[in-house]
């Protein structure tokens, strides 16, 4: 009986989700064509949904999104090569640790992207400043874990692996790394959706070029329907780079 | 005991912890000195922190004594001897991430054996242990016992003259401590391994032990060693004979009053702070 | 370095890390003064030394003020939303089983896309930066509601009720105790996320707020206004984080 009222339960809870998603694409619909809602404040759906295969189609999206995905990569890899280097050599002694952790932790607990009129003022409008935001933001998140990675390393693990003569190499290649791997690996897959939330962000504070920037300009062009089918688009190359990221995640953590 | 006969030999061996003064300051060890001869097996029991921990760790040369000496096949110990110590702890020592085999071979190429032997070797101590079957098997897949097996298998596989064990069984239940001492005592019968054994059951002590040195309250020195005389493989009718009673009550009254003290003192300290 | 010196320094990393802000802020200095073109970049002597010139630029301390309420209205809907959604879901199982997949779903999206709609829907005044900042901060204050209220060991309500304990009582005197720590952490993420969207808003588009002036100060070359500025800023924010995280540990201490 409560098996049944389990799985009642689970049917009711899976329509309610279903309903409101089509409920929600119900109102826009009837807001825009029968309401008399301005289209210039609510695009019509339908025309969303037009210019968006159109954007699909023409692929005039494809030099912003390789600028975006740049920026991403560089700024990413640097951070990811930082990161890791800074964390693990912070975590070599506990007083280090002790004396660099909380800076780290402190300046991430700021809203970094105040920071960008200065990156914009030293780098300029292009890539670079993106790419050096971008970097900086996402650098914390990483050496954060990779400092708690490696130094939450059960210590017993270290002991028994050094009672049976391993060098310091081996130490750090059989024991170290494979034990801090599941948390680095979670830190790097924070740093990049938060590297890819700033380069976006950014892109569309300050830039001339890139996904973001392209939704600005569309804003500015009062284009509605275009504006929301490319709001739609990023999104879901959004969702599809972490979606990607956190699939490399789990694989990573299965092989240790 | 002449030096030839004496595996280990330790020589006036104090340790504290912090300086004097702090408030971390702890006298674990009190002037220790101790001979162990090859081929015996030695348990060290005593209260919570009187220092049979630490008295292992110093042999096996995990740590450095504040003061006294230790020497293990005649040479001086100033650091971790791969060649000559292997050790079994009591918990969390194999690698998570690698089947049970692959603990055991980490283990021969941290200690510098040849790769062709490896796999050999491997199968023999796993055999020993009883865990053949379950070589691919991950540490998280097996039982608390299936893993101190494991560890025992690692530990054996490299073919050390002295074994250390820091309560191996302590993580354990009753039931499952009760079949590995028996099992062990089978396994080590076959062996000439000098074993030093850290223990808090006064049963597991009496049954594995050639002989028992038994630990004051902290700072820990050896009140009293006790000689088990009873040939190797121990049977499990030895348990409940008169002779195990008797030598089981003369722990336990050694060992009552160091108990208490030890309590009383932790209480104290527990107030003050 | 003299063994007192040396044990001075191990006792008190704090110190060190001092020494270490101290030694970025010189290479800064040095790098600046002597390396790189003044139209970029400002050394910290003269940011620090005309922290008042900025503070007497016409506007600014009005903008600072702006952008104090609007984080600081922002924070309170916040607050009230992620209170009222998170009760309302995390109390009711249906409720939490059907709404909490689209709240995560929708925490999930990239809500920075949408920064130039807000502003074609709210104007470029206030209102579209408080409202960023809201959609911004009352997730993560949702989400840790729902989650304070669902580990509540389930014991502690049969006790209470056993007790004769009626639901408004047991609201009052079980479950809200308990969700307190809950919620003054998800506080603490929200005004991080409150923080975020006013800046982000504000960065975007300011007609009187900061962001006016980051913008006219980085298209006049003038690094020394702006590094100030952005200090004044990151202080604010730094005050604000340490309000909430000082509240939270105050009131989680049976935790």
């Amino acid at each position: 009986m409560a098996r049944r009222n389990e799985r009642a339960a689970g049917i009711g809870s899976r329509a309610v989700q279903i309903g409101f998603l089509l409920g929600i694409l119900v109102l826009w619909y009837l807001a825009t064509n029968r309401w008399g809602v301005n289209r210039l404040l609510l695009p019509n759906p339908i025309a969303v949904w037009q210019q968006l295969l159109d954007v699909l189609k023409s692929s005039e999206y494809l030099p912003d999104l390789r600028v975006t995905l740049t920026e991403l990569l560089v700024a990413f890899a640097l951070s990811m090569t930082f990161g890791i280097t800074v964390g693990f050599f912070v975590s070599r002694t506990r007083y280090s640790i002790r004396v660099f952790d909380p800076l780290f932790a402190g300046i991430y607990s700021i809203p970094i992207i105040l920071f960008l009129p200065l990156y914009v003022l030293f780098f300029g409008l292009g890539p670079a400043s993106k790419i050096a935001l971008g970097a900086t933001i996402s650098f914390f998140p990483i050496v954060l874990s990779t400092i708690a990675g490696f130094s939450n390393v059960d210590r017993t693990l270290v002991t028994a692996a050094k009672s049976m003569g391993a060098s310091d190499y081996q130490l750090f290649r059989y024991v170290l790394v494979p034990a801090a791997l599941p948390v680095i690996l979670s830190g790097l897959r924070m740093g990049f959706t938060i590297a890819l939330l700033a380069i976006i962000g950014s892109e569309t504070i300050a830039s001339l070029a890139g996904l973001g920037h392209h939704i600005v300009q569309l804003a500015e062009g009062m284009d509605m329907a275009r504006m929301f089918a490319y709001i739609a688009f990023v999104v879901v190359i959004a969702v599809l780079l972490n979606g990607i990221v956190s699939f490399l995640e789990a694989r990573g953590r299965r092989w240790t | 005991m002449t030096t030839r006969d004496a595996a280990v030999r330790i020589k006036g061996v104090s340790h504290q912890f912090g300086e004097a003064g702090e408030t971390q300051y702890v006298r674990a060890l009190s002037d220790t000195s101790l001979d162990i001869a090859r081929g015996e097996l030695l348990c060290l029991i005593g209260p919570s922190g009187c220092g049979k921990s630490t008295l292992l760790n110093v042999i096996g040369g995990l740590m450095t004594p504040t003061s006294g000496t230790i020497e293990v096949a005649g040479k001086p110990v100033r650091g971790p001897m791969p060649q000559d110590i292997a050790f079994v702890f009591q918990e969390n020592a194999l690698f998570p991430w690698n089947t049970v085999l692959e603990n055991v071979r980490l283990g021969m190429l941290f200690q510098g054996v040849p790769k062709s032997e490896h796999e050999t070797r491997a199968q023999k101590s796993l055999e020993a242990v009883g865990l053949a079957d379950f070589a691919h098997h991950y540490p998280g897949q097996l039982s608390g016992g299936m893993r101190q097996r494991a560890a025992l298998a690692r530990a054996l596989s490299l073919k050390t003259d002295i074994l250390l064990m820091d309560e191996p069984f302590g993580a354990l239940d009753e039931q499952t401590r009760m079949i590995l001492g028996e099992d062990l005592s089978v396994l080590l019968a076959s062996t000439e391994k000098t074993i030093v054994f850290v223990t808090h059951s006064l049963g597991e002590a009496v049954f594995l032990a050639d002989r028992v040195a038994v630990f004051s309250a902290r700072p820990g020195t050896i009140k009293k060693i006790i000689r088990v005389d009873e040939p190797h493989p121990r049977k499990p009718e030895f348990v409940t004979s008169e002779k195990f009673a008797a030598l089981r009550n003369e722990l336990y009254a050694l060992l009552h009053d160091e108990i208490r003290k030890t309590v009383a003192e932790s209480a104290r300290s527990r107030e003050t702070s | 370095m003299t063994p007192s010196l040396r044990i001075y320094l191990l006792r008190h990393p704090g110190v060190v890390r001092l020494g270490v802000i101290v030694l970025i802020l010189i290479a800064w200095e040095i790098a600046a003064r002597w390396f790189i073109d003044p139209l970029f970049i400002s050394p910290p002597s003269r940011v620090f030394l005309s922290l008042g010139a900025v503070w007497q630029t016409a506007g600014v301390p009005a903008a600072l003020r702006l952008t104090f309420f609007e984080l600081a209205v922002a924070f309170a809907i916040a607050v009230v939303i992620g209170l009222t959604v998170g009760l309302a879901v995390g109390l009711q199982p249906f409720v939490r089983r059907s709404l909490l997949p689209i709240i995560l779903l929708l925490y999930g999206l990239p809500q920075i896309t949408i920064l130039p709609l807000f502003i074609l829907y709210f104007g470029i005044g206030a209102a579209s930066k408080i409202a960023f900042g809201v959609t911004h901060g009352m997730f993560p204050i949702t989400l840790a509601i729902v989650a304070g209220v669902q580990n509540l060991k389930p014991i502690l309500l049969v006790s209470a009720r056993s007790m004769g304990a009626s639901r408004w009582q047991v609201l009052r005197w079980v479950i809200f105790p308990h969700m307190i720590p809950s919620f003054f952490a998800g506080m603490r993420l929200g005004m991080s996320g409150v923080l975020l969207g006013v800046l982000l808003a504000e960065l975007y588009v300011s007609t009187a707020g900061i962001g006016h002036f980051t913008t006219m100060f980085t298209e006049n070359f003038d690094p020394t206004k702006l590094f100030g500025l952005v200090t004044m800023l990151a202080a604010m924010a730094i005050v604000l984080n340490e309000i909430v995280r000082r509240a939270e540990t105050r009131f989680s201490r049976w935790r």
